[in-house]
């Protein structure tokens, strides 16, 4: 007997009993759709944070570095020059802040700040950050930063129209700006922002760059985590850089005292941080000043150990109701194997031999487990899209990396738990199977 | 000799207080186109003969030559292929398999002998139309009456062309027209040259029968014709 043949007797064996076979087909359905759905959330979830992290930038530092007897605030250029003289250091930015109010405008569009609603954010020691926004305006409220020409690089932007700063450019603190994509189409709409110029406080700001957007096509879904996520991410977009340089005319004089230092690889992080230290520790007279440096990739790498193992967990779950399908095919191959012991007898009666008789078995077992694993793939797809309705988060539809191992898991179950009542099935004598009812 | 057993036992519980000896030192010859009947009561040791003689199962002790091959040495694998080419068996409950059209039913020992497609059909359709029953190739055993199953059952005894037709109480299920009619198929077979063995309990049928063997408490009692056995 061939395979083809036996694939023929199992398929007429099946449907002669759709039933019975729907039934085992039941378990491994279920424990193939929770596989898909747990395994999905949990990348969902991994993948949400990632998308989070690296909006924030990778493989940064934050460091800080003051003197407050020194307004020139000496200790941040000699930071900044040590970094550029450091081996696994890529760029490094100022990155400054300005705390008054600005009214930033382009033709009959205005952006202005309300200090009553405030742009409130506070960094909570994992990169928590909180805030609260205005209405009308205010949503689109630039966050505006003073950085250099290696802005972009160390906070992951790429340019999407126009250039960076130039040296040049930031040395002589002149009247150009870069922005984010949001900022550029709440103030220009569809026209095209390069060297068009918008005011700040009436100061003429020539544009000469836009960053592509870090939340475009972003879902994560619609739970409270996710949403803060997906608005923190969003909030890169509404960015309004200026050149460093020009914190002499927003703050009153007052130096920048933060840095941004983008080091090549997640390896060099560590030796970048004690040489930092180091270096900041001989030169910063605590006294009268302060400095720190700050890893955000350290509190990155908690979480994923956290999601790592709840992704275990899940995944453990997942293989548990696995197995129990699993087990409830094997029983029923027992009792189908029971029931046909007079169908058994006859085809060992007109020539059937043992081998035939296992074949035939197991590739039923298989078959059944196959047809049980796509009907599982789909209520897990299905599942899947019902979850990510359901609002808990973002959900990664299923990978086809995911979806072919648990089809082949099932079919392998299905072979390993129809052994065992194919052997025995086969071993009986032809007789002792004809006296069966 | 097609048949040649010699001193069959065929032990139950052997040793201890329930031992039943089935069988108990059957000695038997069988030539080719011979048409024999095996009668004897239930309990007799007929079905046990039969069984043996058909490779469903061994002996205890004793040689069963089967067309010049030991077949008590013979492995599990190659009983089986004795059962599918050499032997075709008739069942007093037809043994249908009921998932199979008449026409698979027919095929299955063909299939198990790894004949391909088209000569199968061929081969199945020869056999159905044998027993008459090639307009109800494409029906259930569920859809037919009891003698059309046999019917099919002989067609699938008889589609492997086996040298020897084992026939187990073959009209026992059914009404005695249709049993005359299973009857007639069988001796049209025996004519054509088949070696035939009908177990029956019935003196009637089993008188139609060249030769008759009677069996007793497992032993053979009587072997002759009709007049020499008695009936």
């Amino acid at each position: 007997m061939n395979i083809s043949q036996a694939v023929k007797m199992a398929a007429k064996s099946i449907s002669s009993n759709k039933g019975r076979s729907f039934l085992t087909m039941l378990g491994i359905i279920i424990g193939l759709a929770a596989v898909i759905i747990l395994v999905s959330y949990a990348q969902g979830q991994n993948m949400a944070l990632k998308a989070y992290y690296d909006s924030q930038g990778t493989n940064i530092l934050e460091v800080s570095a003051y003197n407050w007897m020194d307004p020139n605030n000496s200790v941040g250029q000699k930071l900044y020059d040590y970094c550029l003289g450091m081996e696994e250091v890529e760029g490094v930015t100022p990155n400054g802040y300005v705390y008054s109010d600005l009214t930033i405008s382009y033709g009959a569009k205005t952006l202005s700040r309300n200090r009553n609603y405030g742009m409130g954010m506070v960094i909570m020691g994992g990169g928590m950050v909180s805030s609260s926004y205005g209405g009308g305006s205010d949503d689109h409220y630039p966050q505006i930063r003073l950085g250099n020409d290696k802005y972009g690089l160390c906070n992951d932007y790429k340019i999407a129209k126009g250039r960076e700063f130039s040296y040049l450019e930031i040395e002589k603190g002149a009247q150009v700006c870069i922005l984010g994509s949001d900022t550029a189409e709440y103030l220009f709409s569809f026209a095209d922002p390069i060297d068009k110029t918008i005011t700040i406080n009436g100061l003429p700001f020539r544009v000469i760059g836009v960053y592509q957007s870090k939340a475009a096509g972003l879902n994560l879904g619609n739970d409270e985590e996710s949403q803060w996520m997906e608005e923190s991410i969003k909030r890169n977009d509404q960015l309004l850089l200026l050149p460093s340089t020009m914190t002499r005319y927003f703050n009153n004089n007052e130096s920048i005292t933060d840095y941004i230092v983008k080091v090549k690889d997640a390896d060099s992080v560590t030796k970048a941080v004690t040489d930092l230290n180091g270096f900041l520790s001989g030169i910063v007279d605590t006294n009268y000043g302060g400095y720190g440096v700050y890893n955000p990739g350290e509190y990155q790498n908690d979480q994923d150990e956290a999601n790592a193992l709840q992704q275990r967990f899940l995944g453990g779950i997942a293989a548990i109701s696995l197995l129990v399908g699993g087990i409830g095919i094997m029983n029923i191959m027992l009792v189908t194997v029971t029931e046909r012991t007079r169908e058994i007898g006859i085809r060992k009666a007109i020539g059937a031999e043992r081998r035939s008789i296992i074949t035939q078995f197991l590739i039923e077992a298989a078959m059944i487990c196959g047809i049980g694993g796509i009907l599982g793939i789909i209520v897990g797809y299905i599942g899947t899209m019902v979850v990510t309705k359901l609002s808990f988060g973002l959900v990664l539809m299923p990978g086809s990396s995911i979806t072919a191992g648990a089809f082949a898991i099932s079919v392998a179950l299905g072979i390993i738990f129809g052994m065992y009542p194919a052997i025995k099935a086969s071993a009986l004598q032809p007789v002792e199977a004809l006296r069966a009812d | 000799m097609l048949i040649d057993i010699k001193d069959l036992y065929k032990i139950y519980n052997e040793g201890k207080e329930s031992e039943v000896r089935a069988l108990d030192g059957v000695s038997l010859q069988i030539d080719r186109g011979e048409f024999v009947s095996i009668i004897g009561q239930s309990g007799s040791g007929k079905s046990t003969l039969m069984n043996i003689l058909g490779c469903l199962d061994i002996p205890t002790y004793g040689d069963y030559h089967l067309d010049g091959t030991d077949v008590t040495e013979l492995s599990d694998r190659q009983l089986a292929h004795i059962r599918n080419k050499q032997i075709g068996f008739i069942f007093q409950g037809y043994n249908l398999i009921p998932a199979l059209n008449a026409r698979e039913n027919v095929e299955l020992p063909l299939i198990y002998q790894g004949i391909g497609l088209e000569k199968r059909h061929e081969r199945s359709e020869t056999a159905l139309e044998r027993v008459g029953m090639f307009e109800r190739a494409d029906h259930r055993p569920s859809e037919m009456s009891g003698g059309q199953q046999q019917r099919v059952a002989i067609a699938r005894a008889i589609a492997t062309h086996p040298s020897i037709i084992m026939a187990d109480e073959p009209t026992g299920a059914l009404d005695s027209k249709t049993g005359r009619h299973v009857l007639e198929i069988l001796h049209s077979l025996h004519e054509d040259g088949s070696t035939v063995i009908l177990i029956t309990h019935d003196n009637g049928i089993a008188a139609t029968a060249e030769r008759i063997v009677r069996l007793a408490d497992g032993k053979i009692i009587a072997d002759g014709t009709r007049e020499e056995v008695g009936l």
